[in-house]
């Protein structure tokens, strides 16, 4: 499973997470809304997850390792924010 | 189902296979005021037919899709390239729809229409945003640009790639697609339609579009996206010039066709392959270009067989053809006498000539126990002995007769399957960016209409297979003395019962030693054994499920799916397929398939002193394991298979026979079923057999794990399992 959500309340994706994540990430979201989402260390999501961060809006913080979600996704994942 | 929605399925299946048919005729011949007329007829005949059977959401959705089409025929302008993926995804949205009548028997109550019309919505707002009645809509470029504008200046490909909605179900992952494009500058996400909320999001229906700037060519971009650059537009962001007229693209075209011709007259002395090849390709371009594809296909054909006779003839010919004819030659429409051939045929629904096939079948088994009888009276010695047997002859020749009848209505020439492949070649070599023509011989081979439809999927995975892995580079064919331009052949004939298609590339051929090494590193097989094989052996081993993997293949044939889900398919109508190949020469496919599927091949295997069939479409392979690689899972058991766990049902104990025992060293049959693999133990395999798979009646009916029942030649029945309930 590449969704936690950490004692703290932090939502928190790490290595590869795959479609099968977007259902959990979603539900994630839902039960605590304003939830912060932590990706450091995140190597891979799949656009499925993605979509749920953009639909969702959820303030995003830290830094993945893969530099195609630095330096292309991050952005985007942040102007969403609500 | 009531007599009307049968009827209205009949009838609008057939438009929209005519609708589709039309679209994409427009858009190679988008001037072409007939074909406009015909597309909005169906539309418009489509609609009235969903509102007799008040079917409000395929109205509206079709309501929609002809207003585009008469908003384009009210400005007089060309019906959109946007305006025809609208219309296609509306006729996809409709057969969805139909399906589900069909399964259900009623119009689905939920059916929602309401992205169609979004569809639509945001086509008719980019026609007003369009300056030129027949300008592609590009505003989301200079959006693009303008958001990215550090990026800009080195862009040259700008993409709008907008995946489709069950792309998650298909393993695509769009965002995978991009960050693997050649140059990426910059990337933009936003929705197809508007994001819902958050709880009303379908994790698993993409609602993306994506926009991105590359550094790299659009020949590349397409290449790079494969299959997916379907669903994406491609720019070149600098360099756009205007489209030319209609007058001086004429003019452009002739000239290139002259210059064609002039080449070719130059080269009659000694023709050579590749000048050739390139001629015939330019002057098929140039007319596919004008939309005159029949004449392109002519010249394509004319050019094969010069190159093949090694005289210019054919061709010069076909290209003189093609400038003579008036330009431009729109299809002819259909004459009086298709009319009058359609006012004699009937229409038949297909249940009732499956009843027919299935009343044939029982026909054919019960005259076989006759000949049983025959054979009783004549060691009899009985006086009715002679009498019979004079009977049983006249009515074996009779119901082969009518085998042979019944088998016929359900014939269908492969045409019906070839026909959208010399545009699949079309675009993959233009994606790839190797040249390629395909020629198709023997489309009137006739086949069994359940295999006509599908022998699609697998022919295209082998076509696309030549083409990506079989056909060279341009460079590397040029140096090796290989006509620039490959050629893929597609033959089909008849071979006694059998259908037999073959796809032929003149590629590189397949490298048997890559093939042991791969099959080595991925476990198919122990090294010492790989290693010991002969090379037809070996060569077998790219059938094995694992062998393609989505890490070695690329994009246009790595869906992970590789030959090993044709030989599934194919098996799975009683076919085989096998691969001959020569190093530097090609590879020939070779499929053979039954002509009919009346009859199910099964393979027997006992198990708790029983027999029983298992129809061979389910089964990928059978094998031995030994006892200690079988382990449990709670109650149940499995085993590991090229690194997947697999599911292992007893099948003694699952059927419970008298005699259970618990015997675990019996072979294994493993099944793909709907998709998954399943493996079933028994004690024995037996042979392979034809058998005529009858429903189960009476007491048997109700039993779970049963598809059917079968008659042995000696009057035994035959139990058929049903895998899929056997594992469950």
């Amino acid at each position: 499973m590449s969704v936690k959500v950490s004692a703290a309340g932090v939502i928190e994706l790490s290595g590869r997470c795959g479609v099968e994540d977007a259902e959990a990430l979603q539900r994630h979201l839902l039960a605590a809304p304003g939830a912060t989402v932590e990706w450091t260390g995140c190597e891979f999501l799949h656009a499925s997850v993605v979509q749920v961060l953009l639909v969702g809006g959820p303030r995003v913080r830290g830094e993945p390792s893969a530099e195609f979600l630095r330096t292309y996704i991050a952005p985007i994942v942040g102007r969403t924010t609500k | 189902m009531d007599e009307l929605l049968t009827q209205f399925l009949i009838e609008s299946r057939e438009l929209v296979d005519k609708a589709v048919d039309d679209l994409l005729g427009l858009e190679k011949a988008p001037h072409d005021r007939d074909r406009f007329e015909d597309v909005f007829r169906a539309f418009h005949t489509l609609k009235g037919g969903a509102g007799i059977v008040e079917f409000a959401a395929m109205q509206e959705a079709l309501h929609c899709a002809e207003d585009a089409l008469a908003a384009a025929r009210a400005e007089s302008r060309q019906v959109s390239a946007i305006d025809i993926g609208n219309c296609l995804a509306c006729l996809d949205r409709v057969v969805e729809w139909l399906s589900t009548i069909e399964q259900s028997g009623a119009i689905p109550p939920y059916a929602d229409a309401r992205d169609i019309v979004a569809l639509f919505a945001r086509g008719a707002e980019s026609a007003q945003v369009r300056s030129a009645p027949s300008d592609p809509d590009d505003s989301w470029i200079h959006k693009l640009l303008d958001a990215h504008a550090a990026a800009a200046p080195a862009a040259k490909t700008a993409l709008r790639y907008t995946p489709d909605a069950d792309s998650f179900f298909r393993h695509e992952d769009p965002l995978e697609r991009i960050a693997a494009l050649p140059g990426l500058l910059a990337v933009d996400i936003g929705p197809r339609t508007p994001w819902p909320k958050l709880d009303e999001l379908d994790p698993f229906s993409c609602n993306l579009t994506i926009t991105a700037l590359v550094a790299s060519s659009s020949l590349e971009v397409a290449a790079a996206l494969g299959d997916e650059s379907r669903r994406a537009e491609i720019e070149a962001v600098s360099g756009r010039a205007p489209p030319p007229d209609a007058e001086s693209v004429g003019r452009m075209a002739a000239e290139i066709l002259e210059a064609q011709v002039r080449l070719l007259e130059a080269a009659e002395a000694s023709p050579q392959p590749g000048r050739v090849a390139s001629v015939g390709l330019v002057a098929a371009n140039v007319l596919r270009h004008l939309g005159r594809s029949l004449e392109s296909d002519n010249v394509a054909a004319a050019a094969a067989l010069s190159i093949a006779e090694g005289r210019v003839a054919p061709l010069l010919h076909a290209i003189a053809a093609a400038m003579a004819a008036p330009s431009p030659s729109p299809v002819p429409a259909p004459e009086a006498g298709d009319r009058q051939k359609g006012a004699q045929t009937i229409r038949v629904s297909a249940e009732r000539i499956d009843a027919l096939v299935r009343l044939t079948g029982e026909l054919i088994v019960a005259k076989n126990s006759l000949s049983h009888s025959v054979t009783l009276a004549e060691q009899q010695g009985s006086d009715l002995a002679v009498a019979l047997k004079n009977q049983h002859a006249a009515l074996e020749r009779l119901v082969t007769e009518l085998q042979r009848a019944v088998v016929g209505i359900r014939i269908l020439p492969l045409r019906v399957a070839f026909q959208r492949f010399p545009r699949l070649i079309r675009e993959m070599s233009a994606e790839l960016d190797k040249p390629a023509t395909l020629v198709i011989s023997g489309e009137d081979t006739e086949a069994d209409k359940a295999i006509v439809e599908s022998i699609v999927e697998p022919l295209v995975h082998l076509l696309r297979n030549s083409l990506d892995h079989g056909i060279e580079a341009s460079a590397t064919r040029a140096a090796a003395g290989k006509p620039s331009v490959a050629t893929i052949r597609l033959s089909a004939f008849r071979e006694g019962e059998h259908v037999v298609i073959e796809v032929t590339d003149d590629g590189a051929g397949i490298d048997v030693s890559r093939v042991r090494q791969v099959a080595t590193e991925r476990k198919l097989e122990r090294p010492e054994v790989i290693a010991a094989m002969s090379d037809e052996k070996a060569l077998d081993l790219i059938f094995l499920p694992g062998f393609s993997t989505a890490k070695t293949v690329t994009h246009l044939s790595g869906r992970g799916v590789g030959m090993d889900a044709v030989r599934t398919a194919v098996s799975r109508l009683g076919g085989e397929v096998d691969i001959r190949t020569v190093t530097g020469q090609g590879t020939t496919a070779r499929v053979t398939l039954p002509f009919s599927v009346l009859v199910t091949k099964v393979m027997t295997v006992e198990a708790g002193g029983q027999l029983f069939g298992i129809p061979l479409d389910v089964v990928v392979e059978t094998l031995r394991i030994e006892r200690d690689r079988i382990f449990a899972v709670g109650a149940a058991h499995a085993i590991v298979l090229r690194e997947r766990t697999i599911p292992l049902v007893r099948l003694a104990d699952v059927l419970a026979t008298r005699t259970s025992r618990a015997d675990d060293s019996g072979p294994i049959v493993i099944a793909q079923l709907d998709g998954q693999l399943g493996a079933v133990q028994v004690d024995k395999i037996g042979e392979r057999m034809d058998i005529i798979l009858k429903p189960l009646d009476g007491l048997l009916s109700g039993m779970p794990g049963l598809a059917g029942s079968a008659l042995l030649g000696d009057g035994g029945v035959l139990l058929i399992l049903d895998l899929a309930e056997v594992i469950q």
